[in-house]
């Protein structure tokens, strides 16, 4: 599975997102369930699917989808 | 609740009979516009005048993190006018359910396109009831809120003026709240705990950075360093967070106070956060309260934290402890364990669901059973060992766990248990589809986060000799 097709799927798992999210688009406060609350489900989830540890200011920048994707590719996850 | 004693008189010498200390000043960290002295007391004196003007009843206010939302709060305890605070993502069947049972004067901070029955739209974003009949709420009444986790028809907690007043000033004593100091809005405003951090504020001339983004975001500690913060205000979720996020108080060299409440937190994260933040010469606060009590109960004194770890700490000033016990008799001797009553001027006057209420005066005579057991020790430090009934906390809210079982029976038995700051509930022979339909009914329901409901299938319940099921071992599973 491609980086983008997994953080998918981890968005979709510790948000309990629906069907219909467009999550590769999706910004912090945009739903409900991506509220500081989902904020720290999702940041332990990524951790635990791509065996990284954040920083404090990259969990404070960590505002959309995409930027969770970058943050993953310098931390050297593959494509 | 029948009060044990006679009705107590608490005396409350010298206490303010306004919110707003003379130095307040509310700093809104969006736009950087600093409000004080005669500017601030003149836009709160010009609220007052909106509500003086509105048909009898109460005033539902729908509260964010900014500037109209507090300066409507001020403006209201200002003019005498009884207001319910509420959640401003509250979905609308909820507050439409709210307004017909309380039948409110008028209702802030909602959309003006879609008025409920029997109001007219008001200015941008409000409504103001059209019928001029309307039960005037007792005269000592100030704030309503909303009592968490019940599952049925939320109901309020009345609050009165003098409550809000004594807490305030009580918990500015034991904090050394003062006019340097800056607190940031961690919490929201229709939490009691929030309410009380803005409160004991500006009751001592002190600023409230006012930012809604919350402590996991950019925004949040962009303002925190801008505008030089003093404090953070938790519950036991932001510490998980906090702590996960590797918070370094080194990096926010004006934050040196840290409160804890809302629920208990890990003694391994209290004494971890309080090293935190001592190394760097500040101080940390672990405190216990209820709504009910407007809502500060009990502090730690910053220098005992490690001596009395595992405690809610003393009764604030002005108030005090016993603890019933079966036969229910009322002790104060140390050792003790039982239902833990609080006496003290900050008590509510009750509760209301719905209008008729508003007119009660003090029901509870400065009395609370806090449901919740525990014991003193030898120097009057309260610990909380559980809860009479089953409760469960989610994110910091009051969840009974015989509700959550209630809500989720048509997709098959549960059992619900208490998990740290949040709840697992067991699910007999559930799909995994069939979990997260439960979560989600769970976290609709309740409006809380659906990752504060973990529901896991299990193949039938453990039991007891009785039959019934045996909640410690499934406690225990967790």
């Amino acid at each position: 599975m491609s980086l983008n097709d997994r953080l998918r799927d981890v968005f979709v798992d510790a948000l309990q997102l629906d069907g219909d999210v467009d999550v590769e688009n999706l910004k912090y406060r945009d739903i409900d369930a991506w509220d500081s609350v989902g904020h720290m489900a999702l940041v332990a989830a990524i951790e635990d699917e791509f065996d990284v540890q954040f920083e404090t200011e990259q969990v404070i920048d960590m505002s959309s989808f995409k930027v969770a994707g970058d943050m993953l590719r310098g931390l050297g996850v593959g494509e | 609740m029948t009060p044990p004693h006679p009705t107590p008189h608490f005396e409350t010498p010298l206490l303010p009979t306004s919110l707003l200390h003379p130095a307040a000043r509310l700093r809104d960290a969006a736009s950087g516009e600093l409000l004080g002295g005669a500017d601030l007391a003149g836009r709160v004196a010009g609220t007052a005048a909106e509500f003086t003007a509105l048909p009898p009843g109460v005033v539902f206010l729908r509260v964010g993190l900014d500037l109209s939302s507090v300066l409507r709060y001020l403006g209201a305890f200002e003019a005498g006018r009884a207001v319910a605070l509420l959640d401003p993502a509250q979905d609308r069947d909820v507050l439409d359910d709210l307004v017909a049972r309380f039948r409110p004067a008028a209702v802030f901070g909602v959309a003006v396109d879609d008025v409920a029955p029997g109001y007219a739209a008001a200015g941008s974003d409000g409504w103001v009831r059209d019928s001029a009949e309307g039960v005037v709420p007792h005269r000592d009444l100030a704030v309503l809120l909303p009592t968490s986790g019940s599952t049925g028809n939320p109901k309020f907690v009345r609050l009165s003026r003098r409550a809000l007043l004594a807490n305030a000033s009580a918990i500015a004593d034991v904090l050394g709240i003062g006019p340097d100091e800056v607190a940031p809005t961690s919490l929201p405003l229709h939490y009691s705990y929030g309410m009380s951090v803005l409160n004991s504020h500006l009751l001592r001339g002190a600023t409230v950075l006012l930012e809604g983004s919350g402590v996991v975001a950019r925004p949040f500690w962009d303002a925190v360093t801008e505008y030089g913060a003093t404090s953070l205000a938790g519950v036991p979720y932001h510490y998980e967070m906090l702590r996960r996020m590797r918070f370094d108080p080194a990096k926010y060299p004006t934050l040196r106070t840290l409160t804890q409440a809302g629920g208990k937190l890990r003694v391994e994260l209290v004494a971890e956060f309080n090293d935190r933040i001592t190394a760097v010469g500040g101080r940390m606060f672990v405190m216990y309260g209820q709504t009910e009590a407007a809502p500060r109960m009990a502090t730690v004194p910053a220098g005992r934290l490690v001596e009395k770890l595992g405690s809610a700490g003393p009764a604030l000033p002005g108030g005090s402890f016993s603890v019933r016990t079966e036969d229910g008799s009322e002790v104060v001797e140390p050792g003790v364990t039982g239902e833990v009553v609080y006496r003290g001027p900050n008590v509510m006057m009750g509760y209301a669901e719905s209008e008729a209420e508003l007119a009660a005066g003090d029901v509870v005579g400065g009395v609370l059973a806090t449901g919740d057991l525990g014991y003193l020790d030898e120097d009057g430090y309260l610990f909380i060992t559980g809860r009479l009934k089953r409760i469960g906390k989610v994110f910091g809210n009051r969840v009974s766990l015989d509700d959550l079982e209630e809500l989720v029976k048509h997709l098959g038995a549960a059992a619900a248990v208490p998990a740290g700051d949040k709840v697992v509930v067991w699910l007999d022979q559930a799909s995994r589809d069939g979990c997260r339909a439960a979560a989600k009914v769970l976290a609709e329901a309740l409006h809380l986060h659906v990752t504060g409901f973990d529901v896991r299938p299990v193949d039938g319940f453990p039991l007891l000799p009785s039959g019934k099921i045996d909640y410690r071992s499934l406690e225990a599973q967790v």
